[in-house]
């Protein structure tokens, strides 16, 4: 079986896949959820033109220097200076979209690589890597979080996503490494080694094109649980400062004591980062049942 | 007496690509105290048979026609109730050890024991171990070993253990789902002599199925050839040996004589067993068959009944 | 020892801006920050080895009392959550396993996908919010009444019904979001088990479908349950700290998280050293008790 061929292949996987994907309830919630927050998200980069008090983090109304419920001019009402909660509310999506995507892109790069050398190389490079990885994933994330905030001081939100990757690989590093390991016995990666490939050729052009499903799968559960983490960090007052996400207006609300005066305040933010991550996990789920069978069942028919 | 009688029965299942005929108008007779071999290749409906026997086809298999009597009732149109009551009480399974039939969390004797509890509820304490007792010495595996887990078994004691589980509620009848396959020849032999041993002290009716046709030809009296879902020869076991009729049946013999008794060679078919979602209408051996006419192509066979208790569904015999 | 190299000074926080510079010299000393980083460490090294964690930056107090005094309190809420979120778990994910593709099975698997996605501490603030603030059932935060403890008269049972009735909040919090991954986890194994042999002999010995439920197919499905009560233990943990700071109940995640904001080292470093000890451990207990569960693997 040569490369191109397998990529036709996995291209017509892919649209079966879809056609069963479409039949499903769960996926289809779970787009259509996260359809509506990737326009707020979008959405977000405009309102600070339409007039200056609609910047989420330095637009204050004028006229209002403390928190007021939802009114026209403010369709959720303001914080207790004045600035407007649905921009902030479009401000958060458009932080959390970024933080869960390019946390769980970061996260499932470094499983995928790590389970598939793990996987293909066996011996002690697989055991000392896993034993990494069992530590790791063993680890409540947030408190090393919490600890690390810490000691370096505020964090920057970059920072913050570069350390949620470092520790959420593991999970995606065990499912790639047992694939790369049902792989390695498969007749055309022998046939590659043969035709003297070298290992790094037969990990990267035969054994990648064959677990990067299953990866882009575990990423929607990483977003999931990047956007977890990172909100919770904000709500305990470890976040960035300089950016305006659900988790730092919850913590807002908290602090500044108006969590029983301001539903309209208290409920947005919640609602909001508890929607997403439902909706990227029902597409992984949806995608778990589309993928999963067919993953399995090719290993049987080969 | 007649123990079961199966007339025209057809079985289906739901699938993606649309209705499988797995099991298509099949008909016949067990007697009391005789046995009956199925015989195929994989996918030609055997299990199937067995499985629509006890009432147990998959959610997405149905039985769509036919009648299945046993002692004059029809097992289709049974409650669940009823049929739970006929299952293991009437007609018990041997399932193939080797395929997890045992539940690795539970002790193999609680596994047996269950089976007679169920449908003895009243039974006395002293009762039921006698009767498990009594079952583990039938098959031969020591009274100290009933403790264990199943993983604990070898495979063929394993088989033992679930023979011993079928006879639990002293059944009629007894379908033997590949009872042997997986097992290593020296085993396979012993647990055959020990069935046919036990089927004629206790005059149990069993149905055989196998894809081994000397496994079959060694226990069973009569013996039924299926492919793609039908009975293409149905004889005794001396008249489909002697003088086999269809072309499917004497393949399989060939196979099986050319090497010595041991271990039947793969087939020599060629081509594939035929699509059972959209059957071809001529004869389905048609496409292998090395005897076929041009008309047997869209024309079905019908049963050519050579002696009263031989029959085969080809057109062309010589 | 890493939190040396930490930003905020921790003396400017604990001395009063009113004490002569020697009463700050006398403190410092005292606790030891007058020497060099590298005398620190040894003597911090030495103490850790004998069980001294040192003194608490904020609570002028040695770490390990502080934390005796905040562990059970954890231990109470967590296994408390826990046990009961898994028992939970397993019973409604084998029910919906069961009655896979029905409406009950829609229903509960989506409710438990929302648990698990809830966001923690949002969600316990709502539970405060609306049973606490308006309904007025529950105390709002804290784990007694003081005027209860205070009361000479108040007997054993007042005061443990004290207790309970400011952990019904948390308890409830930690336990929806727990549940939630309990019971997807269970529905999952469970319909693999269903497809096992060993169901269809079951099946075929003519026990009755509940029988087949509970006894073969539940008990094997529960294994792995029980493994990720381990592994998931991380998850737990991060809701557990969230859960006791939005409760302000005292125990070891609250304090973590309140030492980490006011640079309180020593106990934030023993807290989390106590938690990472807590959950390698009982990755190790979940081993042995599988190990004993499941027969295959006894030795």
């Amino acid at each position: 079986m040569d490369t191109p061929s397998e990529r036709i292949y996995l291209f017509n996987r892919l649209a079966k896949g879809w056609a069963v994907f479409r039949e499903n309830l769960m996926g289809k919630i779970g787009l259509t959820l996260m359809i509506i927050f990737a326009l707020m998200a979008l959405a977000s980069f405009f309102t600070p033109f339409l007039n200056p008090m609609y910047d989420p983090m330095t637009g204050v109304d004028p006229e209002i220097s403390h928190a007021t419920g939802p009114s026209l001019r403010h369709w959720l009402g303001t914080d207790f200076i004045g600035r407007d909660i649905f921009t902030q509310l479009l401000e958060g999506a458009k932080i959390a979209f970024m933080v869960g995507l390019s946390a769980a892109f970061i996260s499932i790069v470094l499983g995928t690589i790590v389970g598939m050398f793990s996987g293909y190389m066996g011996g002690v490079v697989d055991t000392l890597l896993m034993r990494l990885a069992d530590m790791i994933m063993v680890m409540p994330s947030l408190l090393i979080l919490l600890l690390l905030s810490a000691l370096f001081g505020q964090l920057n939100i970059w920072l913050i996503v570069l350390l949620i990757a470092l520790l959420r690989w593991p999970g995606v590093s065990r499912v790639i490494r047992a694939q790369t390991l049902t792989l390695k016995q498969r007749p055309f990666i022998e046939a590659a080694k043969v035709a003297g490939a070298s290992h790094l050729r037969v990990i990267f052009r035969h054994i990648m094109p064959n677990v990067l499903p299953l990866s882009f799968l575990y990423m929607t559960f990483r977003v999931t649980s990047a956007i977890l983490v990172e909100a919770a960090l904000a709500f305990l007052g470890f976040g960035d400062p300089s950016q305006v996400s659900w988790g730092m207006m919850l913590q807002w609300v908290w602090k500044t004591g108006h969590m029983f005066q301001a539903p309209y305040w208290l409920l947005p933010p919640g609602i909001c980062i508890s929607l997403l991550t439902l909706s990227f996990y029902m597409l992984g789920r949806a995608m778990d049942e589309v993928l999963d069978p067919r993953l399995r069942k090719e290993e049987h028919s080969d | 007496m007649t123990l079961i009688s199966v007339e025209n029965l057809c079985v289906s299942y739901q699938t993606k690509n649309g209705v499988l005929n797995a099991v298509d108008d099949i008909s016949f007779l067990l007697e009391e105290g005789r046995s009956l071999g199925f015989v195929g290749e994989s996918g030609c409906g055997k299990t199937t048979v067995g499985m629509a026997l006890m009432g147990l086809l998959p959610e997405n298999g149905a039985v769509t026609q036919g009648r299945i009597l046993y002692q004059d009732r029809d097992l289709i149109q049974l409650s669940d109730e009823a049929m739970r009551e006929i299952r293991w009480n009437e007609i018990a399974m041997i399932f193939q050890a080797a395929m997890n039939a045992l539940n690795p969390v539970h002790r193999v004797h609680e596994q047996v024991r269950e089976a007679i509890v169920t449908h003895q509820p009243g039974i006395s304490k002293e009762d039921l171990n006698r009767q498990v007792q009594a079952l583990f010495d039938l098959v031969e595996i020591p009274r100290d070993r009933m403790q264990d887990f199943p993983h604990q078994f070898s495979g063929g004691m394993k088989q033992r253990a679930v023979i011993a589980m079928a006879l639990a509620c002293s059944p009629k009848l007894v379908i033997a789902d590949e009872p042997t396959t997986a097992l290593d020849v020296i085993v396979q032999d012993q647990i055959l002599q020990e069935i046919k041993i036990i089927q004629n002290r206790m005059n149990i009716s069993v149905i055989f199925i196998s894809h081994d046709i000397a496994v079959v030809a060694d226990v069973c009296h009569d013996i039924a050839v299926m492919y793609a879902g039908q009975i293409v020869e149905f004889g005794s076991r001396e008249e489909v040996f002697n003088t086999p009729i269809h072309p499917y049946t004497k393949l399989l013999l060939s196979s099986y004589l050319t090497l010595d008794g041991d271990k039947p060679a793969p087939l020599a078919v060629s081509g594939r067993a035929p699509n059972l979602i959209n059957p071809p209408s001529g004869c389905r051996f048609y496409e292998q068959c090395p005897h076929a006419s041009p008309a047997c192509e869209n024309r079905a066979p019908e049963y050519h009944q050579a002696t009263p208790t031989h029959r085969a569904l080809c057109d062309i015999t010589e | 020892m890493l939190f040396r190299l930490a930003p905020g000074d921790p003396v400017a926080r604990m001395v009063d801006p009113m004490w002569t510079p020697e009463e700050v010299e006398y403190v410092m000393s005292q606790l030891g920050l007058d020497q060099p980083i590298w005398t620190q460490y040894l003597f911090y090294l030495k103490n850790f080895f004998s069980g001294n964690f040192g003194v608490s930056f904020h609570y002028g107090e040695p770490v390990h009392e502080i934390i005796w005094k905040r562990l059970p309190n954890t231990i109470l809420l967590f296994t408390t959550s826990t046990i009961l979120a898994a028992l939970a778990g397993v019973f409604f994910g084998k029910i919906a396993a069961w009655r896979k593709g029905s409406k009950s099975d829609t229903w509960m698997t989506i409710s438990a996908l929302v648990c698990h996605t809830l966001f923690v501490p949002w969600f316990a603030l709502m539970l405060v919010w609306i049973l606490g603030y308006k309904v007025g059932w529950f105390p709002l935060n804290g784990i007694i009444s003081p005027e209860i403890w205070v009361d000479e008269s108040s007997g054993f049972l007042v005061k443990a019904l004290d207790v309970l009735h400011h952990m019904l909040l948390p308890l409830m919090t930690l336990f929806v979001v727990q549940m939630g991954s309990y019971l997807l986890l269970m529905r999952s194994s469970m319909l693999g088990t269903l497809k096992e042999d060993y169901i269809v002999t079951a099946r075929a010995k003519g026990l009755s479908e509940k029988v087949i439920r509970n006894h073969h197919a539940a008990r094997n499905a529960a294994l792995p349950v029980i493994t990720s009560i381990g592994l998931s233990l991380a998850f737990s943990i991060n809701g557990g700290a969230l859960t006791e700071t939005v409760f302000t109940w005292p125990g070891i995640g609250k304090e973590l998280v309140f030492a980490v904001s006011n640079n309180d080292y020593p106990l934030a470093q023993a807290c989390f050293l106590l938690i990472a000890a807590v959950v390698l451990t009982a990755n190790l207990i979940v081993d042995v008790l599988y190990a004993y569960l499941d027969p295959r693997i006894r030795y």
